[in-house]
């Protein structure tokens, strides 16, 4: 569906001294009344191609196929991305040249903040009648100052505690989801003793990383390194450095932790050789713990996390306005969101969803997971999603400031080659580097 | 190449003589190496060899006994085919995708070839004014970043309305600074001045010099380069992905999106190597032969 | 038509050459021989034109901007984004990686090539065999090639620190260590590239003219001398081919690096973040800062460049040098 503009072909006359193509594609230089022209319309028979650009697991390829036979004037093209960090290098690829982008196009929490301060760059999403279709904290993150809706919510990752119910036992702790939530209850130094309990016992470590540990620690506070008005705070304060500091002495003095880099290949193995025994868990984690713990059994999953709720990544669907078809690609983005679809697609790939309704669906609330010794996984994420009160702001620096915190945490857990203060000595030096105070 | 017998025949009278020089030789200077020579041939090929072994051991598992094994055991187990068949049908356009590589290794070898010849015919053998300075700008050429130009050259293909198709791909690989660097390179010493002289003589103009002199002369250079470039962009992932994305790809494109699930199962990732890996051995046992001998008809000059 | 040449009498290099190239002054039209070399080499540079040029003036153009790779252009800053970069401590580590890792993979790679083709070179049985063989990594795709060795090296669940185990050795700490990254990143590259090195230099052997040798048997030269008097003068242009391209991608090493880890930012302290991943964070990173990218990839471009040439130079005098005493003989 792709037109060639006049522009093109203006430019390929010149390039082969052929000016009589000038004359062959007629239209003049309307370009831009062109590709307005068959975008606003919206309505009517007209074959529309749209294109979604997703990546990793979105669970969105049977709805897609549902989605075109609900509309028969529409043909929708995926187009997958292996995984976030890609599907992020194409999109900022295509931003910066200006084109080429797709209609829509899937974005992580992760780097949705860098793109807010762009958001003239999106469709203005924000319509009545999906208001208040998202958990509210979900709309916030992707809503301006000035109330422009830049992304509508697909999936959240509110956090549970996965647990090898068989080192528990070995241990001489509880095993049964209900009592290890019970056993767990509490703020994240109740956590680390328990751990401590359980490393006294067992030959395996408590949690896997600092790194993670922090993440789910600093996931809790408001504002962590930004004020709510993007003001910088940086990481030279108490709550930064209590938290940076209570990790490492859980995880290098307490040795709780088994010092494997999340997503690593040691990580990945140390599932098989049971080398933790908690970890963090948003509901996508599950399916992460399935694969690289395949075989292994005693995985289970419990209704509680260390002070309090937390949430771990989600995704948005945005229509950039390069678009063609804004108002086509935004009402198959609402389609895409709605409870119904989010519910099917938690179902096809256990992405959590983030809107309102779908918490009650009968069919969220009954999926069991059979790896988890069949646990009720859609009942407690479902809880583990309204247990959410903190929104920790993140504006466009949040990235680069956490780096130099979990990089800092990982030369001292995983590397080793600093300790807790000289390691958070560089933490200061590559934070002044980035000269944003 | 084969509408012209003439040449045919001269580069195949040269080979058959340096070759019988060489036999000549091999009776008096060049004795068969013993058996230490061989001893370091193996060594290398077994490091060679091996990281490939090991993707094909992966391959032919399952991901349960790979996560159990950190080290894998020294034979297949039976599922490389099992494993291959779940690449080719799952939904990553893995005939497409094929087909999309195929045309564009085989269309940039190609012009590869040709130009880079053409450009290295000219540095090497002709003079011309700027001749020298023009060569170090093509050198200097391959030291720009590439990372850099992604955005400028996405920015090219948009405005000529290619992204997204083969066209992108292929276009900014047509003729390469490698390319005509190496065929320069080579020219210059296997490509004697007497006989495009003879050449002149004989009232040659300068294209039929090239086709009939310089180009037999390239072959094996050419054969190499061929290979080189075909091998290059066969696996070449950053740009295609860039410009094309998951829509049109090509094969590393398209294989990269088995690694698209929650957790890398090497026997299904290591199963898309070895299937994208074979057409390129394939090719490499066909081309193989025809490559070295290539390589000996090298001294055609004598 | 004839191709009966006499092997070429050993020269003295480019000085007899000169007046052969004039010498093309034939029936033939003027114009052809005129036009025709620039005609040869336009492909080349129409094609560079549209896409080398325009990124590299647009590159050059953004380096004395403020802009936000998002964002856009913004204010014209001069040579601001040049000393910034220069700067930052982070791009002297990366300079020191990056160097660090040309070294271990250039080096050792174009010796053992050179050794590895000499031994090709001989008369030996199923020659196909050995030289296809060698050439083999080359067909691994590098992100294959990451793959593969990211197991390989995984600190670990790694098979070669778990074979170092077997021995009572290591384990190496391939992540932390900045050096022993290295030696594991240069270890990647030396496994695709050797064998094409290998085969590359093989062929220009091929082409030494088996005369020469004959002649150098004669008088008595040992095989070691035949490969220092005769094999490399006679290797020149292709030495220089080698190490020009090998400094130029060693310079530019980004695949390897960045696939060495999950996260490919080059290690928690930057241990092996090379110049090419430090502007790729720069520009797509965390800041977006596509006019210090640009700063970045243009000090890059130069450093390469003089780089280049010293090893030019160095190569030339070596070779030829190396030349010199064959001549004497």
């Amino acid at each position: 569906m792709r037109k060639t503009t006049s522009k093109t072909w203006a430019l390929m006359a010149g390039a082969t001294g052929i000016a009589l193509l000038a004359t062959a594609c007629g239209g003049g230089d309307t370009e831009a009344d062109a590709g307005e022209g068959s975008s606003t319309g919206g309505s009517g028979d007209e074959q529309i191609t749209l294109t979604v650009a997703t990546f990793n697991e979105f669970g969105y390829e049977e709805l897609l196929d549902e989605y075109e036979e609900l509309n028969p004037n529409i043909t929708v093209e995926h187009k997958k991305a292996a995984t976030s960090d890609e599907a992020r290098d194409n999109l900022n690829t295509r931003l910066a040249a200006g084109s080429g982008l797709s209609d829509i196009e899937a974005v992580e929490v992760d780097w949705l903040s860098e793109l807010m301060q762009y958001s003239d760059m999106f469709v203005d999403l924000s319509d009545p009648e999906v208001e208040d279709r998202w958990l509210e904290w979900k709309t916030a993150a992707a809503t301006t100052e000035d109330g422009t809706l830049i992304g509508y919510g697909t999936d959240i990752g509110p956090e549970a505690v996965c647990y090898r119910s068989d080192l528990f036992a070995a241990a001489g702790l509880p095993t049964d989801r209900e009592e290890v939530a019970a056993l767990l209850e509490g703020d994240w130094d109740h956590y680390f003793e328990v751990g401590k309990q359980f490393v006294a016992n067992s030959d395996a470590a408590w949690f896997d990383s600092a790194g993670a540990t922090y993440q789910g620690m600093i996931n809790q506070v408001e504002n962590a390194y930004e004020e709510d008005d993007g003001t910088v705070i940086g990481i030279d304060h108490d709550t930064v450095k209590d938290i940076y500091g209570d990790v490492l002495t859980a995880s290098v003095d307490d040795e709780l932790s088994a010092h494997l880099l999340q997503w690593s290949d040691d990580w990945a193995a140390g599932f098989q050789s049971g080398a933790f025994a908690t970890q963090l868990c948003p509901g996508w984690m599950l399916g992460v713990i399935e694969g690289n713990a395949a075989g292994v059994t005693g995985w289970d999953v419990a209704d509680v996390f260390p002070g309090g709720g937390g949430n771990w990544g989600g995704s948005y669907l945005t229509v950039p306005a390069q678009s063609e078809h804004p108002e086509e690609a935004k009402a198959l983005a609402a389609w895409l969101t709605a409870p119904e679809q989010q519910v099917k697609a938690f179902q096809s790939k256990g992405t959590f969803p983030s809107q309102v309704e779908a918490l009650d669906s009968p069919e969220l609330l009954g999926t069991t997971e059979e790896f988890f010794n069949n646990a009720p996984t859609g009942e407690i994420l479902a809880k583990r999603a309204e247990a959410i009160t903190a929104t920790p702001f993140k504006g466009p620096n949040y990235f680069p400031i956490h780096t130099t915190v979990s990089d800092a945490l990982t030369r001292v857990d995983v590397d080793q080659t600093d300790d807790a203060a000289s390691s958070w000595e560089k933490a200061l030096d590559a934070y002044e580097s980035l000269g944003l105070s | 190449m084969t509408s012209i017998p003439m040449i045919q025949q001269t580069a195949g009278a040269g080979a058959a003589r340096s070759a019988a020089r060489r036999r000549g030789l091999a009776r008096g200077a060049n004795r068969r190496p013993g058996w230490v020579t061989y001893a370091v041939l193996g060594a290398v090929l077994l490091i060679s060899a091996y990281p490939l072994y090991y993707a094909v051991l992966l391959a032919s598992s399952d991901a349960i006994t790979i996560a159990q094994n950190p080290i894998p055991s020294l034979l297949p187990e039976g599922n490389l085919f099992t494993n291959i068949g779940r690449v080719i049908a799952s939904d990553i356009q893995f005939w497409p995708a094929m087909w999309n590589s195929i045309v564009v290794a085989t269309v940039t070898a190609f012009s590869v070839v040709v130009f880079s010849t053409l450009a290295g015919f000219s540095f090497s053998k002709l003079r011309f004014r700027g001749r020298g300075p023009l060569l170090v700008f093509v050198i200097a050429t391959m030291a720009v970043p590439t990372q850099l130009g992604i955005v400028p050259l996405f920015i090219v293909m948009a405005e000529l309305d290619l992204t997204g198709k083969l066209a992108a791909v292929i276009i900014p690989g047509m003729v390469t600074a490698f390319g005509v660097f190496w065929m320069t390179q080579y020219l210059e010493e296997a490509l004697p001045y007497e006989l495009i002289e003879a050449a002149r003589v004989d009232g040659c103009s300068m294209i039929r010099t090239f086709w009939h002199v310089a180009m037999p002369a390239a072959r094996p250079a050419a054969a190499m380069l061929a290979l080189f470039t075909f091998v290059g962009s066969w696996t070449n992932f950053f740009w295609p992905f860039i410009v094309l994305g998951a829509g049109n790809p090509t094969l590393p494109v398209a294989l990269q999106l088995l690694q698209a699930s929650y957790f890398k199962d090497y026997s299904l990732i290591m199963a898309g190597v070895v299937a994208s890996t074979i057409p390129l051995v394939l090719v490499f046992i066909v081309a193989g032969r025809q490559l070295v001998t290539g390589i000996m008809q090298g001294a055609v000059k004598g | 038509m004839s191709v009966i040449s006499p092997p070429k009498p050993r020269r003295a290099p480019e000085v007899p050459r000169e007046p052969r190239r004039i010498a093309f002054r034939q029936r033939a039209g003027r114009w052809d021989v005129k036009l025709s070399p620039y005609l040869y080499i336009s492909p080349f540079f129409l094609l560079f034109a549209v896409t080398g040029l325009f990124p590299l003036a647009y590159t050059a153009y953004v380096s004395v901007h403020d802009w936000h790779l998002i964002g856009g252009q913004g204010a014209f800053v001069g040579m601001q984004n040049f000393v910034d970069v220069v700067q930052q401590p982070r791009f002297l580590t990366a300079l020191r990686n990056t160097f660090s890792i040309f070294l271990l993979s250039s080096v050792p790679q174009v010796l053992a090539a050179i050794g590895i083709a000499a031994v090709l070179d001989a008369n030996l049985r199923a020659r196909t065999f050995w030289r296809m063989g060698v050439l083999l990594p080359y067909v691994v795709a590098p992100v294959a090639v990451s793959l593969i060795f990211s197991k390989l090296f995984a600190d670990q669940s790694g098979l070669i620190n778990a074979v170092l185990a077997t021995v009572d050795l290591g384990p190496i700490r391939w992540h932390a260590d900045p050096l022993s990254s290295h030696v594991a990143i240069a270890s990647m590259v030396n496994f695709r590239w050797t064998g094409y090195n290998t085969l590359i230099f093989l062929a220009a052997m091929q082409a030494v003219p088996r005369d020469l040798y004959e002649a150098a048997v004669i008088d008595g030269a040992s095989r070691l001398r035949q490969f220092f008097s005769i094999t490399v003068p006679m290797l020149r242009p292709t030495i220089i081919f080698i190490v020009i391209t090998a400094t130029i991608g060693g310079l530019q090493i980004f695949d390897e690096p960045r696939m060495f880890d999950q996260l490919g930012q080059g290690g928690s302290d930057r241990q092996w973040m090379t110049v090419t991943m430090y502007l790729y964070e720069l520009g797509w990173g965390a800041q977006k800062s596509f006019g210090r990218a640009a700063a970045v990839a243009w000090i890059l471009f130069l450093i390469i460049v003089v780089i280049g040439l010293i090893n030019f130079a160095i190569t030339r005098r070596i070779s030829s040098s190396g030349s010199t005493r064959g001549g004497k003989r």
